[in-house]
């Protein structure tokens, strides 16, 4: 089992270097460089441009530039993929040789736009990406499971008919859209009135989020920091939660439908246990195994934000500040972002193989 | 019975006992997958809805009265009975003229918008799935017909292309290489499509190169491309045209979102359901829903169109894939 997990996580080594070429190399697939926005400014002279690309270390050949942003290459040559620092141990005050920049060392740099470190501005968004996020999946997967395993309980039931309709229509919505629609009937229409169109709270009544005036405020009204975000909250939910809830109820009840067919099944209804018994102690523990897998892997998309749902009720997620940051060709913030949603990928599907091997006593692990 | 049977028609039972004949007819598996696939109500239709939208990209364009660009110019201030301004937000649906309204500002016919926009939409989505089937089916089909050093480094590579967010990626590429073309949007859709499907068709060729006629290829010293291509794929073409025909559907949306963002096909130069629905965004506000809605109510049809097809013909390709 120990060996299974270490072999699996020395396979995902070579992705994960991978990822970080293909992050950079993207990045750099765009004609010009940073600079290019003072080039229409007059009061900006050559000498500062030239200082600026130097500072940014835009001058330099790109596997230099990359091998600088790994944080392998520096001063101190191939010792800075080491930690560097002073170590205290003991009274003692040990130096250590390497560096304790680029992003071996969790520093991703800093954004071009506005100077803050690249790790403040995605620390700072990805609160409420998971708070929407984290909200809407835990809503769809509890539904899913309950309408899925329903459906396949009462198989071409009228219950069943109908989820296969909702679902095809679910899957077919760009979200986008659906998010607009929303929009336009809940909240700009005139019938219904009842949800804030944008925004993650108000800003009349609540200080900005994030900051600890926020958490202040959370503090000494609870209850009206709750309802003001679960105001906000459910458009973007809905939404979320009417496109994701198709792909999972399906397969949920698919799975469970494979469960209820087996032998086991049968010899329980033949000894006589009890229907419910039945569904729920002999299929459906049986189905939830590939559900685990499937649920499993979709947890990255709780950290890397959903980029349409929250460009449309502009939520200050990450998915938003990607595509802000793509509109402002910052590059430190969209590898880093690019960079935090793929590791979360690789670590969900290995994630999602241990947890497997784990629930299901017959995985064997060569 | 006998699926190979043909329906002949029988004498009525009871009746005098005539000679009759059971026409034997042996069909190929496209025959046989055809007779099932028609018998799946929802994907057929599906798959008319579909060819309908496709039938109104080739033939609507030619048979609307406006063209997508002009403006009219009203004598009147108002639109055809109803009192809105036209300059202010378009005229609504159902006016003399435009079933689907107007558009506001410019006050083109949302009608023949939409129609023409079907084309460029449909294109990207059935030229990208293509393209990028067929480059998933060669990397796919070389993964897992060699194996070895060579799988290995391709499922790497896969893996990579699969971890890294790819709408992200679709997005800062479009911006960047993006001119407003919509050949350029096809192409990023095509070359960042294809892992899945490398992935499907590598599974496949994993199993079927074991198979016995492969090795009796082999003995009789067929080339290994020739295997590939001509022995091993035809075995593997179902699930893989079940796959292209679903991604359709996702290339459609993509697209919309893309040129939602502002990074798509410009709409200056062609329409497509995505840039005519962004046109929209900003006279939500002033009333003009249908702007936004119809586009969009184009691409969902479409799309739950696709949907019912694949359905339909992964039953039909593959009987033994039905629940």
């Amino acid at each position: 089992m120990i060996k299974y997990i270490v072999r699996r996580s020395l396979q995902a080594i070579p992705v994960l270097i991978g990822i970080t070429v293909v992050c950079f190399v993207l990045m750099h697939l765009q004609p010009g460089n940073p600079a290019d926005r003072f080039a229409q400014n007059p009061k900006i002279t050559q000498a500062q441009i030239a200082a600026f690309e130097h500072r940014w270390g835009l001058s330099d050949p790109l596997p230099e530039q990359y091998c600088k942003w790994l944080g392998v290459c520096g001063d101190k040559g191939v010792l800075n993929a080491l930690p560097g620092g002073t170590l205290n141990v003991a009274g003692l005050s040990i130096s250590l040789p390497g560096g304790d920049n680029g992003i071996l060392h969790g520093d991703l740099g800093y954004s071009i736009d506005d100077g803050r470190t690249v790790v403040a501005v995605i620390g700072d968004r990805l609160l409420p990406t998971i708070i929407l996020t984290g909200t809407a999946y835990l809503i769809w997967i509890t539904l899913a499971l309950v309408m899925g395993v329903y459906a396949a309980v009462r198989r071409y039931g009228l219950f069943d008919s109908a989820l296969t309709i909702f679902n095809y229509i679910g899957y077919s919505l760009p979200t986008f859209w659906l998010g607009l629609i929303l929009i336009t009937l809940l909240a700009e229409g005139d019938p219904f009135k009842w949800f804030p169109a944008s925004g993650m709270w108000d800003a009349r009544t609540v200080p900005v989020f994030g900051t600890s005036d926020y958490w202040a405020f959370v503090g000494a009204q609870p209850l009206n920091a709750l309802q003001d975000l679960a105001r906000h909250l459910a458009l973007p939910v809905l939404t979320l939660v009417l496109v994701s809830i198709a792909g999972d109820s399906r397969f949920i009840r698919s799975s469970m439908l494979d469960s209820l067919n087996q032998d086991y099944v049968k010899t329980a209804r033949a000894k006589g246990v009890p229907e419910r018994t039945v569904v729920f102690r002999h299929a459906l523990r049986n189905a939830l195994l590939p559900v685990v897998t499937n649920v499993g892997l979709e947890i990255p998309f709780i950290f890397g934000g959903a980029v349409a749902t929250e460009t449309i009720f502009s939520w200050p997620g990450m998915g938003r500040q990607f595509v802000e940051s793509v509109g402002h060709t910052d590059y430190p913030v969209l590898m880093g972002i690019l960079l935090i949603s793929s590791v979360f990928v690789v670590f969900a599907n290995l994630l999602a193989d241990v947890m497997y091997a784990v629930v299901d006593p017959r995985v064997k692990y060569d | 019975m006998d699926p190979r049977i043909e329906d002949v028609e029988l004498p009525p039972s009871g009746g005098p006992t005539a000679d009759y004949e059971v026409a034997l007819v042996s069909l190929n598996q496209w025959q046989l997958a055809w007779r099932r696939f028609k018998k799946h109500k929802l994907g057929f239709f599906g798959a008319c809805l579909f060819l309908g939208m496709v039938a109104i990209a080739i033939f609507g364009p030619l048979i609307m009265p406006y063209d997508p660009q002009y403006v009219p110019s009203f004598a009147s201030k108002f639109c055809e009975g109803s009192t809105t301004l036209i300059a202010y937000s378009g005229c609504p649906p159902l006016t003399p003229g435009h079933i689907l309204g107007t558009t506001g500002s410019l006050r083109l016919d949302l009608l023949t918008l939409v129609v023409n926009g079907a084309r460029i939409s449909l294109i990207i989505g059935i030229g990208a799935s293509v393209f990028s089937a067929v480059i998933g089916t060669i990397v796919g089909g070389i993964a897992g017909y060699f194996g070895g050093v060579i799988d290995n480094v391709l499922m790497r590579i896969v893996d990579i292309m699969l971890s890294v967010p790819i709408l992200f990626v679709i997005i800062w590429c479009a911006k960047v290489i993006g001119n407003g073309d919509w050949r350029v949007i096809l192409i990023v859709f095509a070359v960042l499509g294809w892992p899945g499907i490398a992935r499907l068709v590598r599974s496949l060729f994993l199993s079927l190169r074991t198979e016995v006629f492969v090795d009796a290829a082999r003995a009789v010293g067929v080339s290994d491309m020739r295997i590939i291509f001509r022995h091993i794929l035809p075995n593997a073409v179902s699930p893989i045209i079940v796959s292209t025909t679903l991604s359709v559907a996702g290339v459609i949306i993509g697209e919309a979102f893309v040129s939602f963002l502002g990074y798509g096909v410009d709409p200056a130069q062609v329409p497509t359901w995505g840039n005519i629905l962004t046109g929209g965004l900003d006279f939500v506000g002033q009333g003009n829903w249908w702007w936004t809605l119809f586009p969009g109510l184009a691409i969902v049809i479409t799309v739950l169109g696709i949907n019912f097809m694949g359905d339909g013909l992964r039953d039909a390709l593959d009987p033994r894939s039905r629940e």
